[in-house]
């Protein structure tokens, strides 16, 4: 029996909610393939249609406006509240993974900053802010052929994650010093403390491989500006420390460890802002030509592009799928959150006084947020 | 194209709220909790409408206000699929009723912030102007399981706010695509 129009269109959006039944018979069946050719087709023009930068939301003053008009309770807001015990969710060691692996995405999200400074000498920045850039699952892949356009060589050393015994040890050892924080509520046991090693990667632009990933995206390159072949980003990333409750981050990341059976598993990581060093082109040849390059779709383009200060803001792609997005405050301080629609977990991130900050959590969005927020 | 087919949409969206059990904390209510988590993605939805950042948030605002109205500091476990179709609700009210006024599009797009390349502005403003038209051409059921989609929702996430089951949201997505792309051609001849 073939598949029917709506799990054809599902399967797109979320392959994992396709049975093995129904995934043999598409593999096997010419008929439902064709149709799926055309859902996707359409399914594209829909997202192309709706792909549009989604401003930055200011949510207290909003919460503000709101008491205004209302005159009354609702929005008004004690800035001491404690967190709430986080809701029990089944978390399973694959839900685990995942938080897990939202947290290094952000972090790692953090670190692939491009800069740029003046032709043939270099230049050092620092990001001050971040920006949400929201991506289908389509466009993720197409943002992936990017590596098709030149050579990375990553890690001047292999990432390492060394647990430590204490909040001191793992400040000294990473260089940095350690965030004092309340216990989050609901969490058990105490907390954990490890560092990550800092380590160097680079993205070189080559003319050659980049003409024939345009080939098989069935483009052209457009005109080069000049430098631009050959030109080098170099990414420093400083050591982070990290701390961690329910979760033994450096146990997970050598395929062990264990997660709590109850109570929330949270993630807090603190590293310097890692600096670029480029070669070449300015951030703004170099951001320009990468989005008119074929097989970036016109949607992410025109929202990277949407971005003002491309020099001092990190765009942070964001899956629509799986994740939405929002500019928070930090105790003044500008930052991202992010929500994952499965309920798996929240991110915030954000940066102060020359320090990237990561708050990743089995928790809610207002959870993530307090804890955030109770860093110092 | 005379918007014939288009049947008023409630204000008043369909999702049955249900009083949660007291909250064991705390000093922040549920509602403000709810606002926190939630403020960013209404406006979103709202957005995804109305292609206009100050529009989204003043239905963003008028949401948050009714369901406060109605269900007080608690508002219960099912109040963000409340929100979610109240945003689409209102904001699809809102274009319908400009375009029976026959506002011109361009005004939506006058607040627009201004982009660093003009024809990429141009491009990003015809764009909404396209989506807001198609949207207020397709019946409302599909117009509402499109704003909810492309807003970021999750299957299970737009059937709560459908009021529907998660494995009918396929079906309705690939019906509101097909009907979409005939608008957006038909309005292109």
């Amino acid at each position: 029996m073939h598949l029917s129009d709506g799990t054809l269109r599902r399967s797109l959006d979320e392959p994992v909610a396709l049975d093995g039944r129904s995934r043999g018979h598409l593999e096997s069946c010419a008929r439902c393939q064709s149709r799926l050719t055309g859902v996707a087709a359409d399914a594209a023009g829909a997202g192309a249609l709706f792909a549009s930068p989604q401003p930055a939301v200011d949510v207290e003053a909003a919460r503000m406006r709101l008491a205004a008009a209302s005159g009354a309770g609702p929005a008004t807001r004690d800035r001491s509240v404690r967190h709430a015990p986080a809701p029990r969710r089944p978390l399973g060691a694959w839900g685990g993974r995942v938080m897990a692996g939202v947290a290094c995405a952000a972090a790692a999200s953090v670190l692939l900053v491009v800069s740029g400074g003046a032709q043939d000498f270099l230049s050092l920045f620092q990001p001050s802010q971040f920006a949400a850039v929201p991506v289908s699952a389509t466009d993720v892949r197409s943002l992936a052929g990017l590596t098709g356009y030149g050579t990375v060589t990553g890690g001047s050393t292999p990432f390492r994650i060394t647990a430590e015994a204490s909040a001191a040890a793992a400040g000294e050892l990473a260089g940095i010093p350690t965030p004092v924080m309340p216990v989050p509520a609901g969490v058990s046991g105490a907390p954990r403390y490890a560092v990550v090693n800092g380590t160097v990667v680079s993205f070189t632009f080559q003319a050659e491989l980049a003409r024939a990933a345009a080939a098989r995206a069935g483009g052209q390159l457009p005109a080069m500006p000049a430098g631009l072949d050959g030109s080098t980003l170099t990414v420093s990333i400083n050591p982070a420390v990290v701390i961690s409750y329910g979760l033994d981050v450096s146990a997970l990341y050598k395929g062990g460890g264990s997660l709590p059976s109850s109570g929330p598993a949270i993630v807090v990581v603190a590293s310097r802002t890692p600096t670029v060093s480029s070669t070449g082109v300015t951030v703004e040849q170099l951001e320009n030509y990468l989005l008119s390059v074929p097989g970036i779709p016109a949607g992410v383009a025109a929202e990277i592009r949407a971005i003002r200060d491309p020099e001092q803001t990190v765009p942070i792609p964001i899956p629509i799928d799986l994740a939405s997005a929002s500019a928070v405050n930090i105790n003044g301080a500008p930052g991202l959150l992010i929500g994952d629609s499965t309920e798996l977990g929240s991110v915030v991130l954000w940066q102060h006084n020359g320090v990237v900050y990561v708050v990743a959590g089995t928790v809610s969005a207002a959870d993530a947020l307090g804890i955030a927020r109770s860093l110092h | 194209m005379v918007d014939s087919r288009v049947a008023p949409v409630r204000a008043v969206p369909f999702v049955n709220l249900r009083p949660s059990r007291p909250s064991v904390q705390s000093t922040s209510t549920g509602f403000e909790r709810l606002f926190t988590a939630e403020y960013a993605r209404v406006t979103a939805i709202a957005g995804r409408v109305l292609g206009d950042q100050a529009a989204a948030e003043d239905v963003a605002q008028d949401v948050f206000l009714d369901l406060h109205r109605r269900f007080g500091d608690d508002p219960g476990a099912q109040a963000p699929a409340w929100l979610h179709a109240a945003a689409v609700h209102t904001a699809l009210n809102a274009i319908r009723s400009r375009r029976r006024r026959g506002a011109r599009e361009e005004q939506f797009a006058a607040d627009a912030p201004p982009a660093g390349d003009p024809q990429a502005a141009v491009e990003a403003a015809e764009m909404r102007r396209e989506v807001r038209a198609a949207l207020a051409r397709v019946p409302a059921k599909d117009a509402m399981v499109l704003a909810l989609r492309y807003s970021g929702l999750s299957y299970a996430e737009t059937a709560a706010a459908l009021g529907i089951g998660v494995s009918g949201v396929g079906t309705r997505l690939r019906r509101a695509e097909t009907r979409l792309r005939k608008e957006v051609i038909d309005a292109s001849l």
